[in-house]
């Protein structure tokens, strides 16, 4: 294979040469694809409409990510530039187009069992101590994977939960999954996962009692799938719908939001968390600084928060 | 880049030996099965980047057979069948329960050769993605570490200026005693 590589690159590069000197005509490389190049105010306008949709908020030294995660949909939609492909966007009614820039803008990066650490924390210190606590009295228990991307989160957590308790547990649960991303909500409500995602944090002894293959790929059984409810959510937006939650799992999603939006989100977490509830959140993140109103505290080698 | 570890199955001695000879030749690192089972032996002891297997065997185990161990053995492993001429709907069946592609007799060896190449290329880029992900955990352990040592300490000394600040506010004690109270405390 040979890639076309510019000749003369030196020829220009003297720093003394007077005019400046022509821009290098360059040779496009076989196979690689012509990009539509975004403007700084095409970055402005985009950085503004996705942060409107899902807070995420593309830093100016990250326009690039427009460009490579966008592409794509340009292509697709035939526009041969930024601005075109906003107001097509825009003048969408049925707001697919919408729908799919979220899909497209979004990091849905997530394992089975991610970081081991919380999973360990529900198993023998959190979900003992709820089960206690909630003893003869009615109500379901209520575990919320706030940004459960493909439902990975929530099924470890279903997965924890099914080890525990056996196959018919007598304890009344309610497992939510939500996230702003249609495609990614919709992977997870159907639980099937290619080999890529499977290898990944899921021994093979989980794997065979867990999941059947269908092919290429592998299907949550019914009996974990049916344990969880999926639901897309935007966390930018009113929490008054949730009810309270027993446990919350709010992991790598905050990363993506502006220092205020942290701020206002961990409130509105703090706001629908039981008072004897839990939070989870990412094993890099902190709230020091965010929500004063939760305490960090230590088991093992997890930190969970409780409320003041 | 390493070499690509190829097990070859073939009941038919002829075309085990040419295939083997030929692979070697292009610097692969190839093992021979004259059967099914010789092959799931081979399968349950070794790692092999690629199994290249006839589809039709005698013995018991097929290579839909072979296919099925690879694929419990190692999803990273690659199978090839090859079929007869006119046995398509088999080598169907094969794709769907994993295989990465089939060839038809008789074999073309230049065509089999641009298909390893295309599977070394696969696994470069995943042991790429692999390594990637490797040090980006590496990295993600670490600084948890850090930052939840830190997390702990902060909480521990704001509990600790909030206390010395409660202590420093107490009416009806005298400065001096709020002052040595609140160091101690
Ligand atoms: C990196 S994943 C985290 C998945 C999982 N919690 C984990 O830690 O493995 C981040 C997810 O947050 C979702 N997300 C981003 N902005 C959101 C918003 N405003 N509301 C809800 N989910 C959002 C994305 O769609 C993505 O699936």
């Amino acid at each position: 294979m040979s890639l076309t590589t510019p000749g003369n690159i030196s020829r220009n590069t003297s720093p003394n040469s007077a005019a400046p000197a022509p821009k290098p005509e360059l040779k496009p490389i076989p196979g690689m694809r012509k990009t539509v190049k975004i403007t700084p105010a095409e970055v402005q306008l985009f950085s503004k409409y996705i942060y409107g949709l899902c807070g995420i908020n593309i830093e100016a030294s990250k326009s690039y990510l427009l460009e490579t995660r966008l592409g794509r949909m340009l292509e697709n939609e035939k526009c041969d530039s930024f601005t075109t492909f906003y107001h097509k966007i825009k003048s969408d009614p049925s707001k697919k187009l919408e729908h799919q820039m979220v899909d497209a803008m979004t990091t849905n990066e997530t394992l089975f069992f991610r970081d081991t650490n919380p999973f360990e924390l529900l198993k023998h210190k959190i979900l003992p101590e709820v089960f206690d606590r909630r003893m003869g009295k009615s109500g379901a228990i209520r575990i919320w994977s706030a940004a459960c991307s493909t439902g990975q989160e929530i099924y470890s957590i279903a997965i924890t939960l099914r080890e525990l308790l056996g196959p018919t547990p007598t304890i009344n649960l309610k497992l939510m999954g939500t996230d702003i991303s249609d495609a990614a909500i919709k992977q997870a409500s159907y639980g099937v996962y290619n080999k890529f995602e499977i290898e990944r944090g899921l021994p093979q002894e989980r794997l065979q009692r867990y999941f059947s293959p269908s092919g290429e790929t592998w299907r949550i059984k019914d009996e974990i799938r049916s344990m969880a409810s999926f639901q897309k959510f935007n966390l930018m937006g009113s929490f008054a719908s949730l009810g309270k939650f027993d446990i919350i799992f709010c992991r790598n999603v905050a990363i993506y939001f502006t220092f205020e939006d942290r701020v206002k989100l961990f409130e509105k977490i703090a706001d629908v968390l039981e008072p004897d509830g839990y939070l989870i959140i990412g094993a890099t993140e902190s709230l020091t600084g965010v929500c004063p109103r939760f305490v960090p505290k230590r088991h093992l080698k997890a930190i969970f928060y409780q409320l003041k | 880049m390493q070499a690509l570890k190829i097990l070859v199955v073939d009941d038919d001695p002829v075309t085990r030996t040419l295939l083997a000879k030929r692979l070697s030749k292009e610097e692969y690192q190839v093992d021979t099965a004259q059967s099914g089972v010789d092959a799931v032996r081979s399968i349950a002891d070794n790692y092999y980047d690629v199994v290249l297997t006839d589809l039709m065997m005698p013995g018991g185990v097929d290579g839909i057979g072979v296919l099925e161990t690879a694929k419990e053995h190692n999803l990273k492993t690659e199978v090839m069948l090859i079929t007869a001429h006119g046995s398509i709907d088999n080598a169907i069946i094969a794709m769907k329960k994993g295989a990465y592609d089939y060839l038809q007799k008789p074999i073309n060896f230049d065509e089999l050769i641009l298909r390893l190449a295309k599977i070394q290329n696969l696994k470069h880029l995943m042991k790429n993605a692999s390594d990637l992900r490797l040090a980006m955990e590496t990295t993600e352990q670490v600084s948890s570490e850090t930052i939840q040592n830190l997390e702990m300490t902060v909480a521990a000394l704001e509990e600790r200026i909030s206390n010395i600040r409660t202590i420093l506010q107490r009416a009806g004690v005298s400065a001096e005693e709020r002052i040595s109270m609140a160091l101690v405390g």
